[in-house]
């Protein structure tokens, strides 16, 4: 299973390209919240994405009519599978689209406009939503607006399992690859739900920093919230090979578990399990892992239980790796995290570089291990991995290789 | 063309891809490529404009909306339906 092509919509840059020099120089996507009224609101930073032009970067859209009024997170959607399948080299409509697949996961879908709908309905007593309300809202718009941009006939639905969302999708996309029930997949996620209501419920679950999103370090208080899309093209080796497409990486392995526990406070076994059943798929030792683009919340339990879980896994080699939580850059984008944090990893092994956790002065004496902290650095990156541990206890992991010989 | 026609002429281009100038009470609405969704949107201007509701499923044959000019009818029918509420 290989990578064709990935694109990126963040705070921090919204296109890969731009992304990437984002996390090179080591650039923080958090600043003052803004876009609506804060009335009582006691958190005022987010990671919110500033310069994106919907109506110039899908103006091309032609066989999706609706797309220019479509709900904010469709539009990060429709933004990344664009320069994925660009970058890809494909054409619309793909060839055999019964054999291929579009799942694009949203951990809340179009929270926004149902906020919207509601103010106007219950504030501004007005008769009716918006037509487009209902399509805006659903899930699964961001998967469906793509599926008829690109002519995809195949399996296309979102998941939704909130931090681990995207994670979810590509692997998910893989897996039918692998089962021979399609050739190619657009696979990732996009979340877009900064608004009043979401801050207020945020907010409720005393897990937001007021000051920054600082992973690992002493003097992290929580998380940030962002926003964005991520979105890869993978498919069969063969199906790639035949129409000499440019191969990024391997899609190598894949492990998923649920803690079954508890909704808020992670535990150690599910999450090293993920890691675990991910290595035993991609066929690789512990060893051969040189970067984690850890799940790195900063919140005070998920990076300490995340720094144990890789102890648990990695043994002696945990000190070796190179772990860094980019969301220290591009905040928390909840559901797109992980197909962010993918392409991060892709990157690093690209080009052997691995990007940095800033705001890490001083670490948390509980958080021990190697998260390139401030400075990102050269160290060759042959296999890479992407944690992702949502609410619920839903862990999935992914592991990217090299291109196969 | 009294105001009613004009108005609605206006938010019939308004969700036009390629909006046309040669729109007259004659002109059948499947000429203007309106689709079911783009309907919805029409309504739903047209009752905001008029400040009145008007009955429509999305699933049934609309005789009402064949035309421009049987929508403006519809329109000034329901106008002066909600006026005679009013008084």
């Amino acid at each position: 299973m290989v990578v064709t092509g990935m694109g990126v919509v963040t705070p921090i840059g919204t296109t890969v390209a731009d992304f990437w020099a984002s996390c090179r120089a080591g650039r923080s996507g958090v600043g003052p919240l803004g876009g609506f009224p804060l009335e009582d609101l006691k958190i005022l930073i987010a990671a919110q994405i500033k310069d994106f032009d919907h109506k110039a970067r899908l103006k091309h859209f032609r066989r999706d009519k609706i797309i220019i009024h479509a709900d904010r997170y469709s539009w990060f959607a429709a933004a990344a599978a664009d320069e994925a399948i660009k970058q890809a080299g494909l054409e619309a409509p793909f060839q055999n689209p019964y054999r291929t697949a579009c799942i694009i996961g949203s951990g809340a879908g179009g929270l926004v406009t149902f906020e919207s709908a509601y103010r106007d309905l219950f504030i501004l007593n007005k008769r009716a939503t918006h037509p487009l309300t209902l399509l805006r809202i659903i899930g699964s718009s961001a998967a469906a607006h793509v599926g008829i941009e690109y002519g995809v006939k195949g399996p296309t639905f979102a998941t939704c399992s909130a931090c681990s969302t995207a994670a979810h999708a590509i692997g998910l996309g893989r897996d039918y690859i692998r089962a021979g029930l399609i050739d190619l997949a657009i696979v990732g996620a996009s979340e877009s739900v900064i608004n009043y209501g979401t801050m207020k419920a945020w907010q409720a679950m005393h897990v937001l920093s007021p000051q920054g999103c600082f992973p690992f370090a002493k003097k992290r208080n929580g998380t940030v919230l962002g926003e964005g899309a991520g979105v890869l093209v993978l498919e069969s080796e063969e199906h790639a090979k035949a129409r000499g497409a440019k191969v990024l990486a391997e899609l190598c392995g894949f492990g998923m578990t649920s803690d079954s526990k508890d909704m808020v406070n992670p535990d150690i076994d599910g999450p090293s399990e993920a890691m675990r059943l991910a290595l035993a798929d991609a066929r690789v030792a512990t060893t051969d892992i040189d970067y984690i683009n850890a799940h790195g919340t900063a919140t005070t339990i998920n990076d300490r239980n995340e720094t144990n879980a890789i102890k648990k896994v990695f043994g002696a080699h945990a000190g070796q790796l190179a772990i860094s939580s980019t969301k220290s850059m591009h905040g928390h984008p909840l559901g797109a995290g992980g197909a962010i944090e993918a392409i991060a990893s892709l990157k690093a092994m690209e080009e052997n570089w691995v990007p940095p956790t800033i705001g890490l002065d001083e670490p948390d004496p509980e958080c021990d291990l190697d998260y390139v902290p401030n400075m990102g650095r050269e160290k060759r990156v042959t296999y890479a991995m992407s944690n992702s541990f949502a609410f619920g206890g839903l862990n999935a992991v992914l592991v990217f290789g090299p291109p196969p010989a | 063309m009294d105001e009613v026609a004009t108005k609605i002429i206006d938010i019939l281009k308004k969700h036009m891809k390629e909006p046309r100038d040669d729109i007259g009470l004659n002109t059948a609405l499947t000429d203007l490529k309106i689709e079911s969704l783009d309907l919805a949107m029409i309504v739903f201007d047209i009752e905001d404009s008029f400040g009145i509701e008007i009955p429509y499923n999305a699933n049934e044959e609309a005789a009402d909306f064949k035309t421009v000019g049987s929508v403006v009818d519809r329109v000034r029918a329901l106008m002066s339906g909600a006026a005679a509420a009013k008084a």
